[in-house]
């Protein structure tokens, strides 16, 4: 990791990447639901074509940062932010960005499996069709691009044509990252995206995860702490909408720097 | 919310006391009010086709009538019961009703050869068919006079269709198109062609007389064309009784209404309710959706909103009369009045627009059933869950592609059963529709080759309409009842099959949403 | 990951475009929507307003006094309340009292209340407490049916045929109304002495079946009855009775005709609400009282009454709302009589009849056409009260049910 340097430049964030290794950057940004505050003067940057984790006690804030990154909140009237946040350098509040497009780049995949009521293939195109029309042969060529890199093509590759809701729950959330995939975005944002699952769906969908940083910046919001010292590379933990503590997952889980993460870490760990 | 707790315990409810049972006999009673006001209509509704025997009534005095027995009541003051027979026969006694005490009948048979031949002109004849006159002098008489009555029928039928769809589908368009001064030269001639094909068949008519004897021995001639039908009830076994059951149900639905809307058909109010609740619909559909989308998708959710949406739903409990006066008030009166002054000013003051209409009908009464669409699709909305949403929000979606490619197909069942359930209520509506634009008699239906086809000016008839106005505006309400029985039938038919799939497609609905919400 | 390009800024802007207008479209159109159908009470009101403000010279003197206060017409001793909005006989001015109209309204909404309530309450309570799961799920829908019969059919049926069969059974429509319910109680008293095996076999939660026939025995013993309790009570004729000692003159269409056809029209919307409010109370209320050893119609009246109360109120002022704008069934059911007796046996006539009636004719603008108006006015504005009453209620009680909830 040598674009990897160590700062203390910013509270809260201790590790630092360098602009060009950074693919999402928050700086000072905190963020209100009516006049309840969720996040506070939160700063750290996501490096490009790794997995980071957001991990921290319910009701921290981890899902709110997660959603603010592609905009999400954006339907919510009640919401009101400060701050930035800058995708390959460029602020994604700036006007001149249009949301869809945001979101096109920064896919993301919820805690429950959402399949629309539609078949297994419509299901991966359906983001596909939304940027225009394209020739059928080569959004076949995608759609099995996407199934093949979210290890779903084996299992569904005879009935493209059946309701995505007649498959299992692990594989409603493979179909659903297929999905994102199929798009092509930058970042893909996993809000628990196994905690709805079974353990070896679980299994399957960290694989997964492992499988597509050589190609994706990946942001992953997790609960079970053996989950995110499995698959991801940098950990944030978060506590009262701040950021405690921000480290390469080793790091934080051997040795953490301040007794808030460790006391987090050992009650969960145990 | 549904209560589990409901055990079928039966020794928990020995005690219950008196107040249980009470309210279960409301139940039982509710619903066998139900069971007898729908097999009401169903016996004397159905019951209207059935070709009822003909009783021959000998009455003490040596007196005899035929009839068929319609009901029986006590006789003012007294033991004594009165029976009423429908004898028939206006043009020779002056009504068809005739009561009879029942200790004044002597005798009461029920003999083969009595016929009951339904006229075009005057009601139907009871009595005996005792020759036919051909044109040639001939006569036929007896038994062979039935068989060659029958066939001579049968020949008519075909002539009479062709006559019947000449006047329809030409002479009467042509006539108004000459009458409006836009007929051409060839026009012209092609009236001239159909009334002369018209003269033809007409003259081609076998000019038979029936010699007709009631039962008490008058005579009566009666020219064969004014023959309609001719049958011999107490001489049909039930098979043949069946097709002329069938017969009769299809000339009911077919036809139009004779005799100040006491008899005949009633086609033209089917077809006007149908096309009514149509335009109706392609209104409310989607300005509902549109409102529905609006409180549900858009709008703020705030304080306001939650009181628009009480408003909206609480529309739904104005009675519907007031929709009526506010039809009649805005629409015909207001934006009716304006259309004339600026459009058909050349045939003011008689009204184009500026009185009742299909229009007007069909637009207060989507008016009228907005409210309800706009719930049930709100509902249907609401049921979607959010992760929907942003599942498509999150793959790049736009707000309205979010809309209708996700969240609007979703909502489709919802949407259905509040047009569905729109529709029933609207089907069901009178009181409005007497303000703008239903009519007691306009065999015209709105529909023709005449361009523009579809007449949305004109005055239309309603299946409820014509049971309110049957009951109360017709001389003769014995004489219209089973033609009212048999239309109240009809129009609570349509209702409750239109709520049965209202019913069925929430069901489905909700049964749907229930594999969804279980991961 | 470099599989997908991104798409032209054309169609990037094309679709941002797009949706900014469709959004636009819809808040307008939606708002457009609302605006209309809420533009009812407006119109009325503003076409009601020339009546008070500005009487032209020619047109009878309207004034609050004139429509709610008796007055001395032409050819009358002592002042009165009349509607006679067109008077055939040449001559004197029409007369437009507006309260007999307002109290045949009210008779009939009363009437109708008196008989559907009742009713409408006890199914709702068997219902929820005590029937069957499976008989419910029939039921329910069954009853829901039959808040889709339209008016005119049951106005028919009604004006057509009730009234006639009550005109000549009189004393049999009497005899029931005492007969039925004692044969319910009676079925009551011998289910409790049934045998355990028997009672299995009729189970309390299937009552509302299997009491049918045993209404319909009653129905024969009531016509059984009908003729005797006439000939010991009433010597022989009920109506001359009537007449004679009460003075009430029997109209062959009248209130109560209209009351019970209104009544059965009125039903299914008050049973669907109050059924709706008596089973969402929270079952660890009803627990808490059946473990105490209440029975099941105890803890009806001691825990779920006084927890629904609220939602049973509401399902009432529906069913109010209801039968004050009906329609049809007050103009075929009731012989549209503008009296204002108090005797049920009379006829009445309402203000929707009224409109439907006499609208058509009433020249636009005049002072019959906007009275008419009034009564409609009269009638949004009381529904639209009663109805939106009734649904704040009812959205307090959904939060209470829900607190309820949480705290057990």
């Amino acid at each position: 990791m040598t674009v990897m340097q160590e700062t203390r430049s910013s509270p809260g964030a201790f590790i630092d990447f360098s602009p060009d290794a950074t693919s999402l950057e928050v700086r000072g940004f905190g963020l209100r639901y009516g006049d309840k505050p969720a996040l506070d003067n939160l700063t750290l940057r996501v490096p490009r074509h790794r997995v980071t984790a957001f991990i921290g006690p319910s009701g921290c804030g981890k899902s709110t940062l997660l959603r603010a990154l592609n905009r999400l909140h954006d339907l919510n009237e009640e919401v009101t932010w400060e701050g930035t946040i800058r995708l390959e350098g460029q602020d994604i509040h700036a006007p001149e960005v249009a949301v869809a497009e945001l979101r096109r780049r920064v896919g993301m995949v919820f805690q429950a499996p959402n399949p629309f009521p539609m078949s297994i293939y419509d299901n991966v195109a359906f983001g596909l069709r939304l940027q225009g029309r394209m020739p059928k042969r080569r959004v076949d060529d995608i759609v099995e691009w996407a199934l093949r890199s979210s290890a779903l093509w084996d299992e569904v590759k005879d009935r493209l044509r059946a309701s995505a809701w007649s498959l299992s729950g692990g594989q409603q959330q493979r179909l659903v990252i297929a999905r994102t995939l199929a798009v092509g975005p930058e970042v893909l944002l996993l809000d628990e995206p196994a905690s709805a699952l079974d353990p070896i769906s679980t299994l399957k969908v960290e694989e997964l995860i492992r499988n597509l940083k050589s190609s994706l910046t990946l942001v992953l919001v997790t609960h079970n702490m053996q989950q995110a010292a499995r698959v991801s590379d940098y950990t944030a933990f978060l506590q009262d909408g701040e950021l405690v503590e921000y480290a390469p997952t080793d790091t934080l889980f051997t040795n953490p720097r301040l007794a808030r993460t460790e006391n987090y870490i050992t009650g969960r760990m145990a | 919310m549904r209560a589990p707790w409901r055990r079928s315990s039966t020794r928990a409810a020995r005690g219950e006391g008196p107040w249980a049972w009470l309210a279960a006999g409301s139940v039982a009673v509710s619903l066998a009010l139900l069971a007898v006001l729908l097999g009401l209509l169903a016996v004397r509704g159905l019951g209207y086709f059935w070709p009822a025997e003909v009783s021959l009534v000998t009455l003490d005095n040596g007196q005899q009538l035929a009839g068929r027995a319609v009901k029986e009541a006590p006789l003012p003051g007294g033991d004594a019961r009165e029976r009423l027979y429908r004898t028939g026969n206006r043009d020779l006694d002056g009504a068809i009703w005739t009561w009879v005490g029942l200790d004044e009948i002597r005798e009461e048979s029920h003999p083969s050869d009595l016929v009951v031949l339904e006229r075009r002109r005057w009601s139907a004849f009871i009595g005996r068919l005792e020759a036919i006159e051909t044109g040639d002098a001939g006569r036929i008489t007896g038994e062979e006079a039935w068989g060659a009555l029958r066939q001579r029928l049968h020949s008519l039928d075909s002539r009479w269709a062709e006559i019947e769809s000449l006047h329809h589908r030409t002479i009467q368009p042509l006539v108004r198109r000459l009458e409006a001064g836009a007929a051409t030269p060839e026009e012209h001639e092609a009236l001239t062609r159909a009334q002369a094909r018209v003269r033809e068949l007409q003259a081609g008519m076998p000019d038979d007389t029936l010699v007709l004897k009631t039962v008490d021995g008058r005579q009566l001639r009666e020219p064969l064309i004014e023959v309609a039908r001719a049958l011999r009830p107490n001489n049909m076994d039930m098979l043949e009784k069946g097709r002329v059951w069938v017969q009769g149900v299809w000339s009911f639905l077919s036809e139009g209404p004779r005799a100040a809307n006491t008899t005949g058909g009633v086609w033209p109010a089917i077809f006007g309710t149908i096309l009514m609740v149509v335009l109706m619909s392609i209104f409310v559909t989607p300005f509902g959706v549109l409102a529905a989308v609006y409180l549900n998708e858009v709008a703020h959710q705030g304080r306001l909103t939650r009181w628009v949406r009480i408003g909206v739903r609480n529309l739904a409990g104005v009675p519907s009369i007031v929709y009526g006066v506010f039809g009649l008030g805005v629409f015909v009166y207001g934006i009716g009045g304006h259309l004339d002054d600026w459009f058909f000013a050349s045939s003011l003051p008689s009204p184009t627009f500026g009185t009742g209409g299909l229009l007007w009908a069909s637009l207060t009464l989507a008016l009228l059933t907005l409210p309800v669409v706009i719930v049930a699709t709100e509902e249907g909305l609401a049921r979607i869950p959010e992760s929907q949403r942003e599942g498509a929000l999150a793959l790049g979606a736009t707000r309205l592609e979010m809309l209708t490619r996700v969240v609007l197909p979703m909502a489709m069942p919802a949407m259905l059963t509040g047009v569905i359930l729109a529709v029933a209520r609207a089907a069901g509506e009178v009181a409005p529709l007497m303000l703008v634009g239903v009519a007691k008699l306009a065999p015209q239906v709105p529909v023709d080759g005449e361009f523009p086809f579809l007449h949305l000016e004109r005055k239309f008839m309603h299946l409820g309409y014509h049971i309110f106005d049957a009951a109360f505006h017709s001389g003769d309400v014995q004489a219209a009842m089973p033609l009212i029985y048999a239309t109240a039938l009809l129009l609570v038919l349509v209702i409750l099959v239109l709520n049965l799939t209202a019913i069925f497609l929430r069901h489905y609905l909700r049964s749907r949403h229930g594999t969804l919400s279980k991961y | 990951m470099q599989h997908m390009p991104s798409p032209p800024p054309l169609r990037r802007h094309f679709r941002q475009t797009r949706d900014r207008l469709a959004t636009a479209l819809i808040t307008a159109g939606g708002i457009g929507v609302i605006a209309a159908v809420m533009a009812i009470g407006v119109f009325l009101a503003v076409e009601v307003v020339p009546l008070f403000w500005s009487s032209s010279g020619d047109a009878p003197r309207i004034n609050m006094e004139t429509l709610w206060l008796p007055q001395t017409y032409e050819g009358h001793q002592t002042p009165v309340h009349r509607w006679q909005p067109a008077l055939s006989e040449g001559g004197g001015e029409p007369r437009f009292g507006m309260l007999p109209l307002v109290w045949g309204t009210l008779e009939a909404a009363v009437w109708a209340l008196l008989i559907a309530v009742p009713l409408a309450l006890g199914a709702a309570a068997h219902s929820a407490l005590f029937m069957s799961r499976r008989l419910r799920a029939r039921i329910r829908p069954t009853l829901e049916l039959m808040e889709a019969m339209p008016g005119v059919v049951i106005g028919f049926v009604a004006g057509l045929v009730l009234a006639p069969w009550l005109d000549v059974h009189l004393a049999q429509g009497m005899t029931l109304l005492i007969v039925l319910p004692a044969g319910l109680l009676l079925a009551g008293r011998l289910w409790a002495l049934l045998g355990s095996g028997l009672r299995r076999r009729l189970p309390m939660g299937w009552a509302a079946l299997w009491l049918l026939p045993w209404l319909l025995l009653f129905w024969c013993l009531s016509s059984w009855l009908a003729p005797l309790l006439e000939a010991w009570w009433f010597g022989g004729d009920l109506r001359a009775w009537l007449e004679v000692s009460l003075g009430l003159d029997y109209t062959n269409r009248n209130a109560i005709i209209v009351g019970m056809a209104m009544g059965f029209a009125v039903v299914p919307s008050i049973y669907a609400l109050a059924e709706d409010a008596l089973s969402g109370v929270p079952k660890s209320l009803v627990e808490g009282a059946e473990a105490l050893g209440a029975t099941r119609w105890q803890t009806l009246w001691k825990v779920v009454l006084p927890a629904a109360g609220p939602g049973v109120l509401s399902a009432v002022m529906i069913g109010a709302g209801r039968a004050v704008g009906e329609t049809m069934i007050v103009l075929m059911a009731s012989g549209n009589t503008a009296l204002m007796t108090a005797s049920p046996l009379d006829g009445l006539r309402s203000m929707a009849a009224s409109i439907a009636i006499e609208l058509p004719e009433a020249a636009p603008g005049g002072t019959h056409y906007r009275l008419l108006l009034l009564a409609a006015l009269l009638l949004f504005v009381f529904t639209f009260c009663v109805n939106t009453l009734a649904e704040v209620v009812r959205a307090r009680l959904r939060r209470r049910y829900r607190r309820m909830e949480g705290l057990s």
